[in-house]
């Protein structure tokens, strides 16, 4: 019974060339990118990044031996030279930018505010458009219970915000293959690097191949958007105009983004939404504006707000007289 | 059998009555008219008929489903316009009976069925934004039309249309209700267009019934006769004399008199030298009959 309304939902979100404009924004930004990339990458070839990479290396390794270093310090230095070696025996330069990479780093840059803000953009309208427009008086009178409708966008959105990951994804890559080395996906990572005090805290390092930092990155940022999706949802149902919807999610995303700059006292600061969006970069191990927020907490509290918004949003939707 | 039973259909908004205990019945085969002017209480009758609002008092039965509670099965005998023909204007007009069709799922070979009752088929592939009111207008029946409802609800259906569209608008409702069986419920704040449309009528003022009856009924009890005399004191005396009830509106005297009775009268008016210049039947427009009813305020 949702499929047809699923197919609905989609055909509209396609036909207002919201998907289009989405695109096209991610497509002209990671040309962007992929250009500047490209830059750097002639840049370097000028250097002889061979005879520099083993020159740190023995250094670092120097240092090792003469001992006197806090354990953690020791740590750090051993993992950065296994890194370091890892590049010199593939003849790949560290530094060096490549389309893989570009693809990493996609989730982290365009995470906390690129991504909520086009899934924002796709979902702001997906109620209102119908009242603003007249045609919800047509959507509602038809033998389809009000859950149902709305149930129907909500899958839609959230299809179409996991459709936007996906496929900045997919740009991200081609844009810079063929100008930057295409290759490395299993070039290794390290994350979880954590300051406390003046130490590294180097318990939380991981080390992973590239690829699979990536779907993890990849996989919290998903779950990010489609917390935001539904908070947009509700937005949709809550203001009669798109305008107001799109321009209550985009000042939240920023005001909140200044907010916990500003202000990082304000330890309420935490349980805001925006707190806790981006995934990704407290994944790779930026720490977080407030204490106490751990991955847990972050992912816990995106999901509440979620779980909050829906629940206002089917409420709403499914009790309200609907008015001229 | 009644196609919709509308019962006692009350809305109060805080402390403000919008309508108030609205009771009628939608029977096969007969246009019914809605009366009223604007801000009566018509509109929010019909989104309590289709759902929109929910009632504070009062149910509404559809096809002998109760709308509140078997929602589906009662909308699925129901075909509406409410208000403006909104369509998805960035959508060709067959998208758009495509889509409801998908909320129904009926076939799609209903789609060509409904185009070609209102007559719509040769510009069906075109965007409904490019489309005339009158194009619209015929595009919601056609979706209303989807999946054979056997309850039409049409909200100011002749609302910004000219002549010859309403026309064209009106025999198609009538054409829908003789020839299909329909029951269609027509609003407007128009009394011409109601009283060649529609069957039977309700008059709704301030969000109560003020009457309801056949159009036929409501006129028929309207009914006067106007004689033009040369002397009216003298002749309305006359008149009187004969048991006559009558006003004098300058040289004209107003009976409630069948036709029939009139001959007498005029001769006996002609043999007291009376001059009778003209002597006719006037038949009471509905708008007269709505301002008499309402007390005298205007309709628009």
């Amino acid at each position: 019974m949702l499929i047809p309304l699923l197919q609905n939902e989609s055909l509209k979100l396609l036909r207002r060339r919201r998907f289009a404009i989405v695109l096209g924004i991610m497509f002209v930004i990671l040309t962007l990118v992929s250009y500047s990339q490209y830059r750097q990458l002639k840049d370097q070839r000028n250097q002889n990044w061979r005879a520099e990479l083993q020159e740190r290396i023995a250094r670092y390794e120097n240092q090792l031996r003469r001992g006197r270093m806090n354990p953690s310090w020791a740590r750090s230095m051993r993992a950065e030279v296994q890194r370091l070696q890892f590049y010199l025996d593939r003849g790949i330069n560290p530094e060096q930018p490549t389309a893989p990479l570009v693809v990493r780093t996609f989730a982290n840059a365009a995470g906390f505010l690129l991504l909520p803000l086009l899934v924002a953009v796709l979902g702001s309208d997906i109620v209102s458009a119908e009242n603003a427009e007249g045609t919800d008086k047509l959507l509602l009178t038809r033998p389809v219970r009000r859950w149902k409708i709305l149930t129907s966008k909500l899958l839609t959105l959230w299809l179409f915000a996991s459709l936007t990951l996906l496929l900045g994804a997919l740009i991200s890559y081609a844009v810079t293959a063929p100008v930057l080395p295409a290759g490395g996906w299993d070039a290794p990572t390290f994350n979880g690097f954590q300051i406390s005090g003046e130490a590294f805290k180097l318990d939380a390092v991981r080390q992973l191949p590239l690829w699979k930092d990536a779907l993890i990155a990849y996989g919290l940022e998903w779950y990010a958007l489609l917390a935001v999706a539904s908070i947009s949802l509700m937005l949709s149902v809550i203001f009669k105009s798109s305008a107001a919807s799109i321009g209550t999610m985009l000042a939240s995303l920023i005001g909140g983004t200044i907010l916990t700059r500003i202000s990082p006292d304000w330890t309420a600061g935490k349980y805001l939404f925006v707190s806790a969006l981006p995934l990704p970069d407290y994944y790779t191990g930026q720490a977080p504006p407030y204490d106490g927020m751990s991955m847990t907490f972050c992912i816990t509290l995106l999901g509440v707000w979620a779980l909050g918004a829906l629940a206002i949003a089917y409420g709403l939707f499914t009790k309200r007289d609907v008015f001229g | 059998m009644t196609a919709l039973v509308a019962s006692h259909l009350t809305k109060v908004i805080g402390d403000r009555t919008i309508v108030d205990e609205v009771s009628f019945e939608l029977r096969p085969g007969e246009v019914f008219g809605f009366l009223g002017p604007n801000g009566a209480g018509k509109t929010t009758t019909i989104r309590m008929l289709v759902g929109l609002i929910r009632p504070t008092q009062g149910t509404v039965t559809v096809c002998g489903y109760d709308l509140r509670h078997q929602f589906e099965q009662a909308m699925r005998c129901i075909g509406c316009i409410v208000e403006n023909p909104d369509l998805y204007r960035f959508m060709s007009g067959r998208e758009n009976l495509e889509h409801f069709a998908r909320m129904l799922g009926v076939a799609a070979t209903e789609i060509e069925r409904v185009a070609a009752l209102v007559n719509l088929a040769h510009r069906l592939d075109q965007r409904v934004g490019t489309y005339s009111l009158g194009m619209r207008q015929r595009l919601g029946i056609a979706q209303a039309m989807l999946g054979n409802p056997r309850v039409l609800i049409l909200d100011e259906p002749a609302n910004g249309l000219d002549p010859a569209g309403i026309r064209e608008i009106r025999e198609l409702l009538r054409s829908l209700a003789a020839e299909r069986g329909l029951a269609v419920f027509v609003s407007s704040h128009l009394l011409a267009e109601i009283e060649l449309t529609a069957d039977r009528v309700a008059i709704i003022h301030k969000g109560r019934i003020l009457r309801s009856g056949t159009v036929r009924e409501l006129i028929s009890s309207q009914r006067m006769m106007e004689i033009r005399v040369g002397e009216p004191e003298r002749a309305a005396a006359i008149l009187r004399d004969r048991g006559v009830e009558l006003t004098v509106e300058g040289d004209d005297l107003l009976a409630p008199i069948e036709e029939a009775a009139a001959p007498p009268l005029i001769a006996a008016l002609a043999e007291s030298g009376i001059a009778v210049f003209h002597a006719r039947s006037r038949v009471h427009t509905l708008e007269e009959m709505f301002l008499e009813a309402t007390g005298g305020e205007s309709v628009d």
